[in-house]
């Protein structure tokens, strides 16, 4: 595959109103690019793995910045950067796991750009994709990364159709947890799609990642209270400390009444194409004690189900152990 | 309009990727214009009083092959629901759904051929020089089939075999219950594949449109009457058979 310095030849649109930018959305549909932070963006027009006709750039809409109360928790604009996240004092107070799990992306100069939108809506990394084969995801007819012959250490052992990819968002998992609201605007309305449903696995989109209609903007996350001051884990392990995607991640949220666990969400991270609740873990958590003695006694719950690839047997035990440190108290 | 449509290959060579779905709308076009002429044509002509459907009954299809033309019947739409309305933009997780119904219709094409084997009524539907002389010869009756049927018989079953043949290749490409997915295929004879599963498909959807179309007509009702209670009258055999070639047993 030809690699360029240059970027493409591609029209750039800099709305400084929202309007604006949904009608560009609805007026070039799958043949424009929305842009936040542009980190998942470049490197796809450089490689021409991509090749949208429009550029939006959304950083000039002030509506779809920061970070606001709202009768029930906070609301998140789109284009506010991960770095603001992790600074702000009501999500470190009330919603650590977000913080935790946005100061975990990537590096502090991606952190310094990158957008919350932009690591929630970003391409999977499955290399074969981004290399620009004509696989099941860019609407080819086979996998590169499920072949008897096949490098897939990075990616799914959960919830595979056809396409073995894993969604790279470090700060989806805290957001599935938290049980957060994405806010998709298009000339057509407003959608508030739960965090869970957001993210798409490939039975039914192959060629997305999310809910999103080509038309739809994300334009804010909303994050309600009931998970604001729990006690929360978040926990990614990758190749290096920085700059690396989740080998696999665990973001939890739990609800404790006195020493036991009432309530819990346990997300998993880089082990399947969405954020992968582990509702059985969460059933055995349930009235248990944080101690060795319980992580124990669900760990093995996490790794239920999986379906690893040739290489990528090692995310089984991860998941327990990463489930067995969160429940360890 | 594509008939095809093309990728690169991992080495960067430019192989088959499958069918163009823009094809289906030009089928379904042409289908609902067939239909529309046929139908407009059929009501400028004079007919005369349809045959009765009392009295006297003989045996048309027996029960065991109703059951199996109507379970043919529903994998084979289960498989065009499942295989075309992701395409058409209604997504859902169809991709087991389309397995478990291929090997459904699977089973049931060699049930059938089977029975058809079995039975000895392969002959039935045999296309002989006699059934060509039907669309020119009014006096030429057909035996228990016409020769609508039988070509509607045959392009089913032809297609059908095509999409079973493509649809086996495709299903050991991917993982199963059974088997984990396989290099089974290069990326080029997996285009032919995709290609010819596609264009089968295609040619079903039109060949069902006017199964479906032919057997709604009032003048053919009696057919599909006799596809659900397996009896047509001895009045309906006397006016659309030659009995002759076909002599069905008496039923009450």
């Amino acid at each position: 595959m030809a690699s360029f310095d240059v970027m493409p030849d591609v029209q750039l649109y800099q709305p400084t109103e929202l309007d604006d930018a949904l009608n560009l959305a609805e007026k070039f549909g799958d043949s424009g690019w929305l842009v936040g932070g542009g980190q998942d963006t470049y490197g796809w027009l450089k490689d021409r793995a991509k090749n949208p006709q429009a550029m939006i750039e959304l950083n000039g809409i002030e509506a779809l910045h920061g970070i606001r109360e709202t009768d029930d928790g906070i609301e998140i604009g789109a284009t506010t950067k991960l770095r603001e996240i992790i600074r702000d004092e009501r999500i470190t107070r009330d919603y650590s796991l977000l913080s935790d799990a946005a100061g975990r992306v990537a590096s502090p100069q991606i952190r310094n750009v990158g957008t919350l939108g932009g690591n929630l809506s970003q391409d999977t990394r499955c290399w074969y994709y981004r290399r620009g084969l004509d696989c099941y995801r860019a609407g080819g007819n086979t996998c590169y990364a499920n072949g008897p012959e096949s490098m897939n250490r990075e990616h799914a052992v959960l919830g595979a159709s056809r396409c073995v990819a894993v969604s790279p968002s470090d700060t989806a998992t805290a957001l599935v947890a938290l049980e957060a609201i994405m806010i998709a605007t298009s000339v057509d309305g407003v959608r508030e799609i739960p965090a869970e449903d957001f993210f798409v696995g490939p039975d039914t989109h192959i060629t997305q990642m999310t809910a999103l209609d080509a038309n739809e903007v994300l334009t804010a996350v909303r994050i309600p209270s009931k998970w604001a001051g729990k006690r929360f884990y978040f926990e990614k392990v990758a190749d290096r400390d920085v700059w690396d995607f989740a080998l696999v991640s665990v973001a939890v949220a739990m609800s404790m009444d006195g020493d036991t666990i009432s309530d819990s969400r346990f997300v998993c991270g880089g082990v399947a194409c969405v954020p992968h609740r582990l509702t059985q873990v969460e059933n055995a958590a349930r009235g248990k004690s944080l101690s060795d003695e319980s992580a124990d006694a669900v760990a093995a719950l996490a790794s239920q189900g999986t379906k690893p690839l040739n290489y990528n047997h090692f995310k089984l035990p991860l998941m327990e152990n990463l489930v067995r440190r969160a429940m360890r108290g | 309009m594509e008939f095809a449509t093309y990728k690169s290959d991992v080495w960067g060579r430019e192989v088959i990727r499958g069918v163009s779905w823009d094809l289906l709308w030009l089928v379904v076009v042409a289908a609902f214009l067939i239909i529309a002429g046929h139908a407009i044509y059929e009501a400028a002509q004079k007919r005369g009083d349809k045959p009765s459907s009392d009295g006297a009954r003989v045996t048309r299809h027996e029960m065991i092959d109703r059951v199996s033309h109507w379970l043919m019947a529903a994998s084979m739409i289960a498989l065009l629901i499942t295989g075309i309305f992701p395409i058409i933009g209604i997504e859902f997780a169809w991709l087991e759904l389309h397995w478990i119904a291929g090997i459904l219709l699977t089973v049931i094409v060699v049930l059938h051929i089977l029975r058809s084997i079995l039975a000895k009524k392969l002959a039935d539907m045999w296309i002989s020089g006699g059934d060509l002389k039907e669309p020119f010869e009014e006096s030429q009756k057909p035996g228990k089939y016409s020769l609508a049927q039988k070509s509607m018989h045959a392009s089913v079953t032809v297609l059908t075999a095509l999409v079973i043949v493509s649809g086996i290749l495709m299903f050991m490409v991917i993982d199963s219950p059974w088997w984990e997915r396989s290099n089974l295929l290069t990326e080029a004879s997996l285009g032919w594949v995709f290609l010819i599963h596609g264009l089968s498909t295609l040619a079903l959807v039109g060949v069902i449109c006017m199964h479906i179309y032919f057997a709604l007509r009032p003048e053919k009702l009696f057919y599909t009457r006799s596809m659900i209670k397996g009896w047509i009258s001895k009045e309906e055999l006397d006016a659309n058979h030659d009995t002759e070639r076909w002599t069905p047993d008496e039923t009450s």
